[in-house]
């Protein structure tokens, strides 16, 4: 095969020249473009918002009568003889289904302590003589900061798991010679008058691969 | 015969004495030789600060002396300064004699509100897109064990819902570890407190382990974990909680920086029901025994598999 002459203009060798220019060019071109590496790069991946803080909290969810007192506030709502008579204890008054009927002074108090609200009683555990203090049905008297031994005048297994650590939030140190632990009393998670914790919003669940731009399989595997 | 004649004439050698044919293409082929090389290498240049020649030349977890370690300490002290622009405290903490961890859940009270999964991404610096999560809640329906029934996804307005419960997942911690046992380069042991680590340092990443735990425990870094700045936690340890890289798996570790320091783990203590439980099995006095002793103790997860997990799943009544 004989190749036609071609741009007479150009010596031979400037032909090679141009020719090895151009080769150059394209390799240099072909290299700049893979290590660029225009192909192999991820697609950004959708944000993420990051989760509430609310839900790192570890403080527990009410305030009981000696957060108050440790933190200095106000108090007023304990003040029981700024309404109340003393030695007078106050009347309750039920409807015709034996329902308690709370006064309009304490509409924030909901009832719901026991299975179909049984102890509606305030004085089950509420002090008639004194309304500063609560008492036990056999007649010790407890004061507001220190509930447990009232709570467990009934719930007796639960009291005992309390005691022994069991049941209840704790935080601290597992430790006891390397720091305090610090455990929470009963009215720092159950509201006295309606102990059921309220349900409550879960945190966000997991956000799978797909919920940041991951392309789909072709094929679903194994789950449906 | 005229062949002679019909063939083309002999090649020119003299026309282009710069550069044969034979030059062109060796030169040609070395050069592509050498931009392929260079393309293929391109990748390592996203690796950036990956693999400092320290680390590269740092000795297994078991064999450092005490000097190595403070070198190893300070380098990743360094490393996370340098990334997150805040100085961590990180520790180097040993099991204590006498001390065995033991972990146990209250079926009865967990409400599956999930504030032990953040809590615990919060403290143990996981990546959070992709996000990385070492607690799993599944959500069963009652009168089940039965964990192809469970959802991690669930997502109603509060929780508990009515005919459910919850059944949070981690890793279990077990005596009979099956993940330590297929690690091809010990880079995941089991310590004499219980609690199973890994030296991110010396892992390779091949996943073995993750193919190998029962509990889907075992999290991999696929791509360099993202963590906001605001929000790193700079009490770290070696075998805990320190950033990890790209490429090498991690998974819960009982907050090691917390309670070899004497401390609960941050899953217990954000429990908003006191669903989770936590002490030394070896302390007779300790929350963990009593429970372990008085209450009805109902799984080991998958006990069939042999592993014996000390994370317990338990019910109140």
């Amino acid at each position: 095969m004989e190749t036609p002459p071609k741009s007479p203009a150009l010596k031979p060798g400037a032909r090679t020249l141009v020719v090895l220019g151009a080769v150059t060019v394209g390799f240099g071109a072909l290299a700049l473009l893979l290590s660029a590496n225009l192909w192999g790069r991820l697609s950004p991946r959708a944000q993420i918002p990051p989760v509430d803080k609310t839900f790192l909290e570890t403080t527990p969810w009410r305030r009981t009568y000696a957060d108050l007192v440790k933190a200095k506030e106000d108090l007023s709502d304990y003040d029981c003889y700024g309404c109340h008579e003393k030695g007078k204890p106050p009347p309750l008054r039920f409807d015709d289904k034996g329902k308690l009927l709370v006064p309009d002074e304490h509409q924030n108090i909901v009832m719901g302590h026991g299975s179909h609200d049984r102890n509606n009683l305030c004085f089950n555990c509420h002090n008639e003589a004194n309304l500063l203090t609560l008492q036990i049905r056999d007649g010790t008297i407890v004061r507001f900061d220190n509930i447990p031994p009232l709570c467990g005048s009934c719930h007796g297994p639960t009291y005992r798991d309390w005691e022994a650590g069991a049941h209840g939030r704790t935080s601290g140190y597992w430790n006891r010679s390397m720091g305090p632990i610090d455990r929470l009393s009963c009215a720092s998670c159950h509201n006295p008058h309606a102990p059921r914790i309220p349900t409550r919003a879960p945190a966000p669940p997991p956000h799978s691969l797909r919920d940041i731009g991951h392309p789909k399989p072709a094929k679903s595997e194994t789950t449906p | 015969m005229p062949l002679p004649e019909t063939l083309p004439p002999p090649p020119d050698k003299t026309s282009d004495s710069a550069m044969s044919r034979r030059n062109f293409l060796r030169g040609s082929a070395a050069f592509a030789g050498l931009s392929a090389l260079a393309a293929s290498l391109s990748p390592l240049r996203e690796l950036g600060d990956f693999s400092s020649s320290e680390e590269f030349m740092q000795k297994y977890y078991k064999e450092m002396t005490p000097a190595d370690m403070k070198k190893a300490l300070e380098r990743i002290s360094r490393e996370v300064e340098h990334q997150y622009g805040i100085r961590p405290h990180v520790r180097d903490l040993r099991p204590m004699d006498g001390v065995e961890f033991v972990y146990a859940l209250n079926l009865t009270r967990c409400i599956g509100c999930r504030k032990c999964v953040h809590a615990c991404v919060a403290e143990n610096n996981q990546s959070r897109n992709p996000e990385i999560q070492y607690i799993r809640v599944l959500k069963m329906p009652h009168g089940s064990l039965d964990m192809e029934k469970g959802d991690h996804n669930y997502t109603p307005e509060s929780v508990p819902e009515p005919g459910f419960f919850y059944m949070p997942v981690q890793c279990q911690q077990c005596h009979n570890p099956p993940c330590v046992k297929v690690c091809p380069v010990n880079a995941t042991w089991q310590e004499s407190d219980g609690i199973t680590v890994i030296d991110y340092d010396w892992c390779i990443g091949c996943r073995y382990c993750e193919a190998a735990c029962p509990y889907w425990a075992r999290r991999f870094n696929f791509t360099k974990p993202e963590i906001p700045k605001e929000r790193l936690n700079p009490e770290m340890a070696y075998l805990g909680n320190r950033p990890r890289k790209q490429g090498v798996m991690e998974k819960c570790h009982f907050c090691i920086q917390r309670t070899r320091a004497g401390k609960y783990p941050a899953c217990l203590e954000v429990c908003p029901v006191g669903a989770r439980k936590f002490g030394n099995i070896l302390d007779p006095e300790s929350e963990i025994s009593y429970i372990l002793r008085t209450k009805r103790v109902f799984i080991q997860l998958k006990e069939e598999m042999g592993t014996n997990p000390r994370f317990f799943y338990y019910f109140d009544k």
